[in-house]
């Protein structure tokens, strides 16, 4: 995995925190920075795929180390939305 | 048509109807904000937290799977703070059937919902309600109440029953089609499942009747029980984030109006209650596997015997003629050497 930028630890939250802090962090990301995302909620590893889909941003993966789960995102440049598909 | 880019903030809980709603505005050309409210309430949030359902499976975030199906930006809003609290408790508009303040919950949310239209920059906020699918909080009377409430006059659309309402303003601006949109009333999905085909939106979650916790019968049991057990105390009708989480876990028996002993059910809400320790006496049997339990308030020494009984029957020494039950509280540690309680009468009436 590339070298995060970013790293944010949110053990001990839960759904839908990790992502909350994950929305929050990455728009603080320049534009093809990663971002590592530290989980204990194993929803992670279900949310993290999709948040990213959504909101367009590459999910590099999600790795389970022990109790926790770890992420890797990186940041991609916004594209133009709301055109008809 | 205005040519000009036009952004809405959507509601979007992932349910077939907001899910339609976006993909109806986004035919149009409507760049869309998905937004979900946290409320601390979803059923299948909790859920999630508690590890999956009771069948192992692991119940999908459904706002971030439509958000993704339809490539739609999502936020999540936090609303689950003392104002959402102190609403649930003083609800202009009353409540449902059970402790759900629908109307007063749906201003609270399209208020912020209107914070961040402003924010934004958007041009209004949009919904998958329908005229007439909820008793309560989707009639005619009552969707406009939670307009005006909410300082969104003119600005709250709803793409399914549009042509059944009064047009808005981004209808009347040209900013949508008031053509392009629909005039669904009533329960019935018919109309919503031929138009997700139509949409091509093929993954949605089954109704389930409701996701949040106040509009279960047992549950507002016990959260009108912690207003009414206040008040009696001379505290005042409240409540805080902390009970809204043990609301949802254990099994919950009122001893006094001035104690209640939660035991928990699972090991998962064993880490739970775990986690709510500070401020409660904490209860468990000393030898023997068993639940968490915790006690809150200022029982009497019968109530405390009592408590320990409730949770020694509960452990794998039920069947004992005496277990020692520690009980945790301030640094400090009890033994109360009792016998499970057998009353089953007993243990009904105090159940709340």
């Amino acid at each position: 995995m590339p070298a995060p930028a970013r790293t944010i630890d949110t053990s001990g939250r839960l759904c839908p925190f990790p992502i909350v802090e994950t929305a929050k962090a990455v728009k603080g990301l320049d534009e093809g920075a990663v971002l590592l995302v530290i989980a204990t909620d194993p929803g992670i590893a279900q949310d993290m795929p999709m948040w990213c889909r959504a909101t367009r941003n590459e999910h590099l993966g999600t790795f389970r180390e022990g109790p926790a789960w770890k992420s890797f995102v990186r940041k991609r440049a916004r594209v133009a939305k709301g055109a008809a598909r | 048509m205005t040519s000009r880019t036009v952004k809405a903030i959507g509601l979007v809980s992932g349910g077939l109807d907001s899910t339609l709603a976006v993909a109806l505005l986004r035919r149009q050309g409507v760049e869309v904000k998905a937004v979900n409210f946290y409320t601390g309430l979803c059923v299948t949030e909790t859920q999630r937290r508690k590890g999956g359902r009771a069948d192992g499976t692991m119940p999908r975030n459904e706002a971030l799977r439509a958000a993704a199906d339809l490539e739609v930006d999502i936020e999540y809003v936090d609303i689950s703070g003392a104002g959402y609290l102190d609403m649930l408790v003083h609800p202009k508009y009353g409540y449902g059937a059970n402790a759900n303040p629908c109307v007063d919950c749906r201003v609270f949310m399209m208020s912020r919902a209107r914070q961040i239209m402003e924010a934004e920059g958007a041009d209004f906020v949009f919904t998958g309600e329908v005229l007439g699918q909820r008793p309560k909080s989707q009639r005619r009377d009552t969707l406009r109440i939670v307009e005006r409430d909410s300082g969104l006059t003119g600005r709250l659309l709803r793409p399914l029953s549009a042509r059944l309402l009064e047009p808005t303003l981004p209808e009347r601006e040209g900013l949508v089609d008031r053509s392009r949109l629909l005039d669904i009333s009533g329960r019935s999905r018919l109309r919503q499942m031929a138009l997700a085909e139509e949409l091509g939106v093929a993954d949605w979650p089954q109704p389930a009747g409701g996701c949040c916790y106040l509009t279960d019968e047992a549950f507002a049991r016990k959260f009108f029980d912690v207003l009414d057990a206040r008040e009696a105390s001379g505290e005042g009708r409240r409540i805080v984030q902390d009970d809204v989480v043990l609301l949802s876990t254990g099994r919950h028996f009122r001893l006094s109006p001035r104690a209640k002993l939660v035991v928990s059910r699972t090991e998962v809400e064993n880490a739970l209650l775990e986690r709510h320790v500070e401020g409660r006496a904490r209860l468990a049997a000393r030898d023997e596997v068993g639940p968490v339990a915790l006690v809150e308030g200022e029982p009497t020494w019968e109530e405390r015997v009592l408590a320990a009984s409730i949770v020694a029957r509960y452990g794998k020494g039920r069947d004992r003629a005496k277990v020692a039950v520690e009980w945790r509280e301030d640094g400090a540690v009890e033994v109360y050497d009792v016998e499970p309680v057998r009353d089953e009468a007993l243990v009904e009436r105090l159940r709340i």
